[in-house]
């Protein structure tokens, strides 16, 4: 296809800006869960596309050094799984290193689906580590 | 609200009234339709009154018609089987719905269903955690009805059909997880991670009981501060007694109040000891631990299959496809648990 612009991204978020602005106010009561969720599904593609794959190189380094491979993350992570089932990683401290890696690629996914949740949890992990320095939880 | 493909038609609604005239030994029934109930993605929950002229039920009762909707998802028991095991459990005074009548025959309604008696009350979990202080009492009385739930053991006549777990309930917990996740066990390194933790410390088997297996804020409807009906047996099964604790405490059930451990309402302590008042056995604190990175990764494994009923075509829904978005949040849940014990000591 020629490449058309507006691209899907800008759309999406167009769209989604026009239907919190001029629909939800006037949505009535009985629709509005299904309102909400149209605006949630248009917010988490919106957010999805924008984000584009980036931070992905990090995330695939770090699971690299993990497991001693190199790749991209689509490439690295049924490798990562592999590892995991086999029992590579069963070792306490191999355990506390790849919950640190799988913490890191859940909040990179949660930045897409659930921003309000990542922040809630950071926030949360903040208070925690200025109120028992050196306890980790 | 009739029609729409939610309610009855006049044709449906017809053949229901006069079987359920046969079954009341009634001279006549008239069925009130009164609009789909919210809640359920799985089942479809139809608000009826039902006017029974003579016979044993004589009179005017409000009631629920239950049925399955178009896709469930693996763990779900057939309506006719969790109207059994309503009834088992009513039958132990536990505060539960009356089934009143259960209809087998999916050509009547399109699938089977089953009629209970109506609780009123909500059971929006974001509603019922909203209290300036925690609701102690509620929480006791939580942990109070499910020792008599659990009194419900393997042998109970009329529930020959519940399978029992093998080798022991942790097991095949643990199996059963690894089976609904499918491709996602061997890709979701989350999952994968949370699949090997609960196979190398599963517990060693105990009792076995009958566990509602989606006992939460949520599931329990309540009318003034009390506890009115639990509700929602669709995944009930022969297990280890913890695991309905730990699906209770488990971080996705506390609706934002994770200050209050017991389902967002109230702390711990309330909830076991209301437990131990009536089950007879006391709380296993390590072995609910165990439940509760259990219960992230079940409802990770619900999520997918949620998702997969609307990615597959079967069901087309919005609500299916946000369920499936929901994965990150669950995991997170998971690996901050598994950070808690690893903390704590005591599993491998």
């Amino acid at each position: 296809m020629i490449n058309d612009d507006p691209k899907a991204g800008d759309l999406v978020a167009i769209a989604l800006r026009s239907f919190r602005e001029s629909i939800l106010p006037v949505i009535p009561a009985d629709q509005r869960f299904t309102a909400l969720m149209i605006a949630n599904a248009l917010g988490v593609a919106e957010r999805e596309l924008a984000a584009g794959g980036k931070g992905e190189a990090g995330l695939a380094d770090a699971v690299g050094k993990l497991i001693n491979a190199k790749g991209d993350l689509r490439a690295l992570l049924p490798r990562l799984c592999t590892d995991i089932d086999v029992g590579r990683l069963d070792a306490p401290e191999r355990q506390a290193a790849l919950r640190a890696v799988l913490m890191d690629i859940t909040r990179a996914r949660l930045a897409v689906s659930n921003p309000k949740r990542l922040a809630a949890e950071t926030s949360r992990s903040e208070t925690q580590k200025f109120e028992t320095p050196g306890s980790g939880r | 609200m009739s029609g729409g493909g939610t309610g009855l038609t006049a044709e449906r609604k017809a053949a229901l009234e006069s079987w359920l005239a046969g079954q009341a030994g009634a001279r006549a029934v008239t069925v009130t339709d009164e609009g789909r109930l919210s809640g359920g993605a799985i089942s479809l929950n139809l608000a009826v009154t039902l006017e029974i002229d003579g016979g044993r039920l004589d009179g005017r009762h409000a009631c629920v018609l239950r049925t399955g909707s178009a896709s469930g998802v693996s763990a779900s028991l057939g309506k006719v089987q969790e109207a059994a095991v309503l009834g088992a459990v009513f039958a132990t005074g536990a505060t539960v719905p009356e089934p009143l009548f259960v209809g087998s025959d999916p050509a009547m309604l399109g699938a089977p269903f089953y009629i209970m008696r109506r609780a009123a009350g909500i059971a929006a979990g974001f509603r019922i955690v909203k209290s300036d202080a925690p609701q102690r009492d509620l929480a006791r009385e939580l942990g109070r009805q499910l020792g008599l739930i659990h009194r419900v053991r393997p042998g109970t006549p009329g529930l020959e059909f519940l399978p029992l777990p093998e080798p022991t309930a942790a097991r095949q917990a643990a199996h059963d997880f690894r089976q609904w996740a499918g491709r996602y066990a061997v890709t979701d390194p989350v999952l994968t991670y949370g699949l090997r933790w609960l196979e190398r410390n599963a517990p060693p088997s105990g009792d076995l009981v009958l566990c509602h297996r989606d006992y939460r804020t949520g599931n329990y409807m309540v009318e003034d501060g009390r506890l009115s009906a639990i509700i929602d047996w669709e995944f009930a099964g022969w297990s280890d007694p913890m695991e309905d604790l730990g699906w209770f405490c488990a971080a996705c059930w506390r609706f934002g109040r994770n200050d209050r451990e017991a389902g967002g309402i109230a702390d711990r302590d309330d909830f076991y000891a209301g437990y131990e008042e009536t089950a007879g056995r006391r709380v296993d604190p390590h072995a609910v631990a165990y439940w509760e990175a259990a219960a992230c990764m079940r409802w990770a494994v619900i999520a997918i299959q949620q998702a997969n009923r609307h990615i597959s075509g079967t069901e087309p829904s919005l609500e299916l496809a946000l369920t499936g978005r929901m994965l990150p949040e669950i995991e997170l849940d998971l690996l901050l648990h598994l950070d808690a014990v690893a903390a704590r000591g005591g599993f491998v």
